[in-house]
Order: C-alpha cells, then structure tokens, then sequence
C-alpha cells in the first residue's frame, strides 16, 4: 500500500514528536516515522530537508554537526525548548480536531 | 500572533545564515551525500548490488540541487519578492480605479506644488534676498525732514572717516555711480559703473566668480587710483560672452584703459554696477560720495540712529544747504523698502498656498477612505478565504505608500514647474536685483513627508479598521453595515466641511486680491501714459558749461526730435518722469514769516510738457517759448500744491521761491539768482507723482531753462509706440552731437507705470490667487464627487433591496446626507473670512473682504457642490436594479 501523505500542517508535528526522544539525524528521522507509523508515513526525502531547515528558521530545532553510528559526519537536529512548546500546543490542536470529526462520524 | 521578540529572533537567524551562506551549499550537499549513503547501505542489506544500490538511492534522494535550493530558500528573506509582488499587485489596482489615481495625484501634486513654490520665492525675497556677508547689518542712511520725506545722504571724504570712526559703524563704503561707455571697438556700449572704496571685497564679502576683487591697493592713500576693473556677472555676460580668459586683458572706457582683474558671480549686484573700479577719496569739500554702512553686531537701529545723529548734525552745521531742518536720521536695512510692500502681501500668499495644501492632503484621506469603504467586502472576503491581516495590511501599506510617492513625484515636478512660472512672470523690480529665486528644499522635503504621512494613514484605514474584525456579519449584510458606520461617516463629514470651509477662505482671499487689483490699476493716474517714451540725455562732465549753452543744446535736440515723421510732441524734463516725478525742495511763500516750513516737489519742465502728457491746465496760462528762453521766473502750481498753501485765496499771482535752487557749477547750471522770486501763473490738475497710490504730493513747475542738472529727459509722444522711432530719435541725436551717448534703458510710460511694484506685485499676487483659488474648488469639486460616487454605490444595494425605491428618493437621500456637511462646511468658511477680513485687512492694505465678494463666493461654492453631489448621484442611480441586487 502506498503511503498516505502527510496531512496539510501535520508534517512539523510528526517531526516534532519523532526528535522529542533524541537528537536525530535527517535520515534517522525519516526511518523513525516509516517505522512508527508502519509503513503508512513517509516523507519525501526531497521535502524532508527544506522542512527541517524551515524549522530551524522558525527556531524550533537547532542543528549540529556530530559522529553518526557508522562513523560518518552528520548532522543532529534536537528540540528547542520553543520546539517543545511546539509540538505541544500542535498535538492538542490536532486532537481536538480529530475528536470533533470522529464526534461527527459517530454521532450524525 | 507571533510575539515581536520571536519575529525579531527570526530575523536575526536569518541574518546567521547570510554570515554563513558560502558554507551552507557545502554542508547541505554533505548532508544529503550522507542521507543517499545510508538509504544505499539499506539497500544493500537488503541483497541489492552496491552500484545498484548506489543509483537507486540517488534515484529515490531525487534532485540535490533542488533540495539545496528549498533549503536556502527556507533561510533567505523572502521580503523583497513579497513587496515585489505587492507593488505589482498595487500598481494594478491604480490602473483599474484611474479617476480616483488620477484625483489623488492631482490633489498632491497641487499641493505640494504651490507651497514648495510659494515658499521658495518668499524664502529667497523676504529670508534671505543678498549674498552679501552679514547682510541684515547693512544700511542705508537717509535724512527724515519734518514733511516725513526721505533725502539720500551724500559725505565729503573727511566726513567719511569720521563716519568711518563711529562706535555703532563696523565698516563703511563710498561710491561714486558713473555712466561710461565702451571705447575702441564699433559701437559704443554703455556701461553703468561703480567707483567703489577698495575695502569693497571684505565688505561685501562676496568671492569672485575669476580673478580677484578689489584690495586696498588699488587705491593707494597717495598716489592715483590704479587702472583696473572687476565686471560684473551680468556685464561680463552680456559684452564678453562669458569668455573665460578676460582676466588680465584691457577694457577701454571713455577712452581710458584698465585692466581686468576679475569677474563677480552673479548675485553680487550693488547698485545695479555693469563694473567695479577703485575709488580714490578725495577731500575736496564740493566732491561728494554715496555711503553704505555696516553697524556692528548687536548695535540696534535706534542706538545707531542717535549717535550718526549727533555726527550728522556737526555735518549739517558745515553744509547746512545739504541738509533739511530739524531732520532725523533714517536707517533702514537693505532689504526693508523690499519687505513693507510687497513682503506682507507675500506672507498672505503664503498663507493662502498653506490652506492648499491642507486641502489637497485632506481631499487625498477623503478619496482614501471612501475607497477604503468600498473595498471593505473585497478585504472580508479574503481574509476570510486565508490571508493573514498582516498580509493584507502589507498590500494596503506598498498600494498608499506607493500612490503617495506618485503623487509626491508628480509634486516635485509641478513645485519645479511653478517656480519657474512664477520667476518668468515676478515682475523686475519688486525684488532686489541680488535675488535668485530656486526651490527651497526643506520646504520640499517637509510638503512631500506631509503629503506621504497622510496618504499612509489615511490609506491604511480600512484596514486599520479590521482590528476588530465583524467577519461574518460584513459577509452576510453586504454592505449595509458599512453605509451606516457612524465612525467613518462622521470622519468623512469632517473632512468634507473643513475643506469647503478652507476652500471658500481661499475664494474669498482670491475674490479680494483681484478687488484690490482693480482699484490699483484704475487709480486715477491725472496724465496720459500712452505712446510717450522716455529716452534721457546725460551730459559728459565738462560740457555745455554755461546756462544758455546748455538749454540751446536741449531745445536743439528736443526740436530734431520733434521734427521727426509719427512724432506727435517732445516735452523736456528733468526730475518730472511720472509716476515718480519731481524733487522735494523748501518753498518760501512771500508774505510769509519765514518761520513756517513748507516743501513741495519741483519738477523742471518745458511749456508743452502738460500738453504731451495730458494734464489739464485749471487756471491761468502756461509760460511760452519765448518766456522760457529767456528763463523768466514763471511757476506753475499744481491743485494740492493750491488747496495746501493757499486754502482761502488763489494761487495766481502771488509769489514763491526756491531757495535751495542754487548752481552748483560746472555741474548744475541756472539763470543768475535762480533762488529768487517766481511768480505764480497758473495752476494744473493733480496727477500721481509719488507712484501709484501715494497721495499726491504738492508741485511747482517751473521752466527746464532757469536751473540744469548734468541731463534732461525727452518725453517723445508719437501716434503709435514710439519706440518703433527709437532708432530715428538716436540718429536724430547723433546728428546734433555725436559723442551723446542714450542709455539703452528708454523706458515708456505705460513701462513706468507697469514696472511700479505696486501694479507688479498686485497683479502677481492676484494671479496666484486666484489660480489657488481655481485649483482649491478643482480638488473640493474632485473630492465631493468621488465620495458622492462611492456613497451611491454603496447605497444602491441599500435603496434597491425595497423594491420599488425610485430615481429621486436615492437622489434625495444622497443629498440629504451630504447637505449638512455642504453647508456646515460653507457656513464655517462665512465665519472664517468674515473673522479673518481685519486681519486681512491690515496684511493686504485695504483690500479686505467685501461682502459682496463673501456673498458671490458662497454661491459659486454652493452650485459647484450641488453640481458635483448631482451628477454622480443621478449616473448612478440610473442602474438597472437587477444588477444593484446581483451584486448582493
């Protein structure tokens, strides 16, 4: 089954959440949330690096060079307090929202 | 929202990565060389061959230029492509609504125009006219006698270095005017020149434009003056063609030659000088010199006065014959004769230019914010559909600030524009020669920074407005909501009054300046202006040294004159050129004590001169011919002259005398006791002799024969413009003598009368009046009728929902609702002129507000803003309703 797109202002969330653990680097991200998300998710590999750079604009990663485990130079990005703050206010956002429409489903 | 403090972290990000940008291609391509590697070591775990796996990552990775593109994009500012497309946006908006682009450019442009310009002039004529150093400190000295008439002053040498000495005098030059004229090449050119003392060059202060000035060593104390010359710009211009080597080359002048030593720039313009050369002070008691002074810092009129008081009655006591009675020193800065005329009437323009550019700025916020309220369902709309009220602000922002800046463009092409008028027609001699009128720039600035600030606010209304935005009801009710919002109307209302009120203020300004123009040209002159030419003869010093040489050689030429073909009548004349004719001098009355001080204009003229000119004679009988070539002591009278001196008798016969009337020979010849009896024979009609609206002075005329100054005047009367002669009368004159040199100046006199500044400055002012006055109702027209437009818009979806609303009840509301502010606004204007008219009165000498005037300019306001509420309202209240209602 292809993998469904990220709905539309979802894909910082998902990013958010996946480097509340850890710092990552940008492919260990990718993998995390293909594996999370069971195959169901996936970013483009293509829009996944200009997203984490917006996100460092906007100030809620911050970015730096380090060691990966196969011993190669990578780059880590971890969580900014403001991304923390984020990804709070962003998953609250979504659950209500998500809530509201299985209400709807439910019930009508 | 996001907090400023986190936008401001954003940006300073933001300007990280410009730090860094030459690392950041490397270390993104590193990044995703790293990402391709590890999807291909994937890969291979799974079981797919290394170069395979390799090329599938790379496949999957997709483009790396392109991610390296998005993600610099993600850092760079963004904001120049934003307001790119924004003032695209905006200039396309103008487009679409070009009357109301076209209304608010003209409106700014108006404005700012006409203060820049106004302000320009007044700035170069009243604030800062001379280029001279510590201008405002020089000043003329002049003797007050007890009549309040003015006399020139003119020292000896040794009475200048006592002037010279004086505690409230810094420095001090004399002057001799001289006509010369240039010898050794064809024609002979008259020069006007200035003997200056030396010292000229640190009195004025003024740096020469080539070569140097004048040094005190031109004009050694012993010794003669050197034989050197400083031109003027204009001079310079006019006989050299501006060459750039004249320096060190000859100038022969009356057959002398000097040598040029340098060229002035051209607002050095002392008395009127073609050129400078030094002047050597002699002491010779009959020599007399023109003064000018500088007072020291700090030194006021009135402690100046009172001590040249005291030195110049000593001088006085010297040369009594110089001085009048019990006269009073008279200081006046240089450019005080400037100012009292024509300076107050400049400060009223002025003022009137002020309120033109309140109304041009208030027009723009009323064509603003009725465009504002039109647009207020377009911007619901699409801040509903997703745009941010910070994007929408932007929009609005780059549209007024760039509909600002046009019109503030278009300004600073009409203020050049006017300025340049307004130098074409500022007539010759209402300001000092030294004046060169340019743009004033902080004005400039100041009028475009006006114009920009209100086009901004008033621009960024509507969206200002969505601060507390009623999304949903604007969507729902269209725009009735917006037709009844008391806030806006009653801005608009506002506005509207206050610039009729302004606009009928500057009418009634208008209205006045134009009154006062008819009364100054109409003015009963007393003489005949027309087809008469002034040519004057100036004698060489040393020629025609006795009395009956001299009027033998006058009458020759007036008589070769005469007798040429067109010429209707010669008159001589000296001292009697109207408007400004005649000389104050003592009269003695006989039969009188002798106590009693009496004055009156003496005007030396031949026979015929009342007839070229046209003055009637009342009573009595003019001298003749033969009576004036023998000099017979005959005066005539003029009516003031009769009613002042003799208010229960008649003039005619009784006896007065001049008593200052003495020659002064070889210069100033006269019959043996020219200062005696003379009888009076007849009496004239008044005309003006003191300019255009002086009251008249009293005259005596008596015959050119008895006294002769060193030049007489020919009044030349021909059937048409006799200038057309001027080249007839010169050869005419060639012929009796050869070496009489004519100025070039041969005024007429329609010239003499149309050069007064008086006529000059009224007839500017006037104009320019008026043409505010024109532009104020253009914009107050302009103005009305876009709001009227937009209220009708806005209120046919109103009207029409009651089906059945017909043409005349959308007429009727229309004008109902704007009426209030028509008539308020006219109303406040009354009250403004009516208020202003002493005020006005006192600025613009006499010519205040006639209610005539206020009546004839309330109606013309009122018919032009009905006209300009109707048509509007009737275009669009013809609109078929079915499309009143789809727009609903």
């Amino acid at each position: 089954m292809q993998p469904s797109q990220f709905l539309p202002g979802t894909l910082y969330m998902v990013v958010l959440r996946t480097l509340a653990r850890g710092p990552l680097h940008g492919y260990a991200i990718a993998q995390k949330i293909k594996e999370a998300s069971e195959e169901n998710l996936a970013i483009e590999d293509g829009s996944l690096y200009p997203a984490l750079n917006r996100m460092l604009v906007k100030g809620w990663l911050s970015a730096e060079w380090g060691i990966s485990e196969s011993n190669r130079k990578a780059r880590f990005y971890s969580l900014t307090p403001l991304g923390r703050k984020q990804l709070q206010a962003e998953s609250k956002e979504f659950e209500r929202l998500v809530q509201a429409i299985q209400l709807v489903m439910r019930t009508v | 929202m996001r907090s400023f403090a986190s936008r401001f972290a954003e940006w300073l990000r933001r300007c990280g990565y410009l730090a860094r940008k030459a690392d950041f291609d490397e270390q993104s391509n590193e990044e995703a060389q790293f990402h391709i590697a590890m999807r291909s070591k994937e890969l291979q775990n799974e079981g797919i061959t290394p170069s395979e796996a390799n090329a599938q990552a790379r496949r999957e990775f997709g483009s790396v230029l392109r991610m390296q593109e998005d993600s610099r994009e993600a850092w760079q500012f963004n904001y120049f492509e934003q307001i790119a497309t924004d003032i695209r946006y905006a200039f396309r908006q103008l487009w679409k609504s070009p009357g109301f682009t076209l209304a608010a450019v003209i409106s700014l442009a108006l404005g700012i125009g006409a203060t820049t310009a106004v302000f320009s002039v007044i700035y170069a004529v009243l604030i800062h006219p001379f280029p001279y150093a510590a201008a405002d400190r020089i000043i003329r000295i002049a003797t007050e006698d007890k009549g309040g008439n003015l006399h020139r002053v003119a020292l000896t040498g040794s009475q200048l270095q006592l002037i010279r000495k004086a505690n409230c005098v810094e420095d001090a030059v004399a002057w001799l005017n001289w006509e010369l004229n240039t010898t050794g090449s064809d024609l002979p050119e008259d020069v006007k020149a200035v003997f200056i003392t030396p010292n000229a060059s640190n009195y004025f202060g003024v740096p020469p434009l080539q070569g140097r000035g004048l040094i005190p060593g031109d004009a050694p104390p012993a010794g003669n003056a050197h034989p050197v010359v400083v031109l003027s710009y204009s001079f310079w211009n006019r006989h050299l063609g501006r060459s750039p080597t004249v320096i060190g080359k000859t100038l022969q002048m009356a057959h002398k030659d000097y040598t040029i030593v340098g060229v002035l720039p051209p607002r050095f313009a002392w008395n009127g000088g073609d050129v400078y050369l030094p002047l050597q002070i002699s002491y010779d008691q009959a020599q007399l010199y023109g003064i000018s002074i500088r007072l020291k810092p700090n030194v006021s009129l009135r402690a100046a006065a009172s001590e040249l008081q005291s030195l110049f009655q000593q001088f006085a006591k010297d040369t009594p014959t110089r001085y009048p009675e019990n006269f009073r020193i008279h200081l006046e800065r240089l450019n005080d004769q400037y100012i009292n005329g024509f300076g107050r009437m400049l400060y009223l323009l002025f003022g009137a230019v002020v309120l033109l550019l309140f109304i041009g700025c208030s027009n723009l916020s009323i064509l603003l914010l009725a465009r504002g309220a039109a647009r207020q369902q377009e911007l619901a709309i699409r801040a509903a559909v997703g745009s941010s009220r910070s994007c929408l602000l932007r929009q609005l922002l780059t549209e007024s600030v760039t509909l600002s800046l046009i019109g503030a463009g278009t300004g600073i092409f009409t203020a050049y524009a006017m300025v340049a008028l307004i130098v074409k027609w500022l007539p010759a001699y209402s300001v000092a020669r030294e004046v060169v009128i340019d743009i004033n720039l902080p004005v400039l600035a100041f009028s475009v920074l006006l114009a920009l600030l209100t086009g901004i606010l008033f621009g960024l209304s509507p969206a200002l407005q969505m601060i507390r935005p009623e999304l949903e009801q604007v969507l729902r009710s269209g725009t009735r909501t917006i037709a009844g919002r008391a806030a806006t109307k009653r801005t608009h209302n506002m506005l509207l009054a206050g610039q009729i009120a302004l606009t009928l203020l500057l009418l009634t300004g208008a209205g006045s300046a134009i009154q006062g123009f008819r009364r100054v040209t109409h003015v009963h002159l007393g003489y005949d202006p027309q087809n008469t030419l002034d040519v004057e003869i100036p004698l060489h010093p040393n020629s025609y040294v006795k009395q009956e040489e001299r009027a033998v050689y006058f009458e020759t030429l007036r008589r070769r004159v005469a007798g040429i073909p067109g010429v209707t009548s010669v008159a001589l004349t000296d001292h009697a050129v109207p408007p400004f004719s005649g000389a104050m001098q003592r009269v003695e009355i006989m039969g009188e004590s002798g106590r009693e001080w009496h004055q009156a204009s003496l005007n030396l003229v031949s026979a015929n001169y009342f007839s070229t000119l046209k003055i009637a004679l009342s009573r009595g009988r003019l001298w003749d011919t033969a009576e004036a070539s023998h000099g017979a002591r005959l005066a005539i009278v003029n009516a003031t002259m009769a009613r002042q001196f003799w208010p229960h008798g008649d003039p005619l016969g009784h006896a007065i005398r001049l008593p200052e009337l003495k020659p002064e020979p070889p210069f100033r010849v006269s019959i043996p006791a020219s200062d005696g009896w003379l009888q009076i024979i007849g009496v004239v009609a008044d005309s003006q002799n003191d300019g255009l609206l002086a009251p008249v002075k009293p005259a005596v005329y008596i015959s050119s024969t008895i006294w002769m100054d060193m030049g007489m005047n020919l009044l030349v009367h021909a059937q048409t413009s006799p200038r057309r002669m001027l080249h007839a009368i010169r050869q005419q004159i060639a012929l009796v003598n050869s070496d009489q040199q004519i100025p070039d100046y041969t005024p007429s006199l329609d010239e003499l009368v149309q050069i007064q500044p008086e006529w000059q400055q009224e007839r500017l002012v006037t104009m320019l009046c008026g043409i505010f006055a024109g532009i104020a109702l253009i914009l107050a027209i302009i103005g009305l009728y876009s709001v009227v437009s937009y209220a009708v818009a806005q209120r046919t979806n109103e009207f029409r929902i009651a089906l059945g609303a017909s043409r005349n009840e959308i007429l009727r509301g229309v004008l109902s609702s704007f009426s209030p502010s028509i008539g308020i606004g006219i109303g406040t204007g009354v009250l403004l002129a009516v208020g202003l008219d002493s005020f006005l009165t006192k600025l613009s000498e006499g010519t205040g507000g006639h209610p005539v005037i206020i009546l004839a300019v309330v109606l013309l306001l009122a018919s032009a803003c009905t006209c300009a509420c109707f048509v509007p309202a009737w275009r669009a209240a013809s609109v078929d309703p079915m499309t009143a209602l789809r727009n609903e």
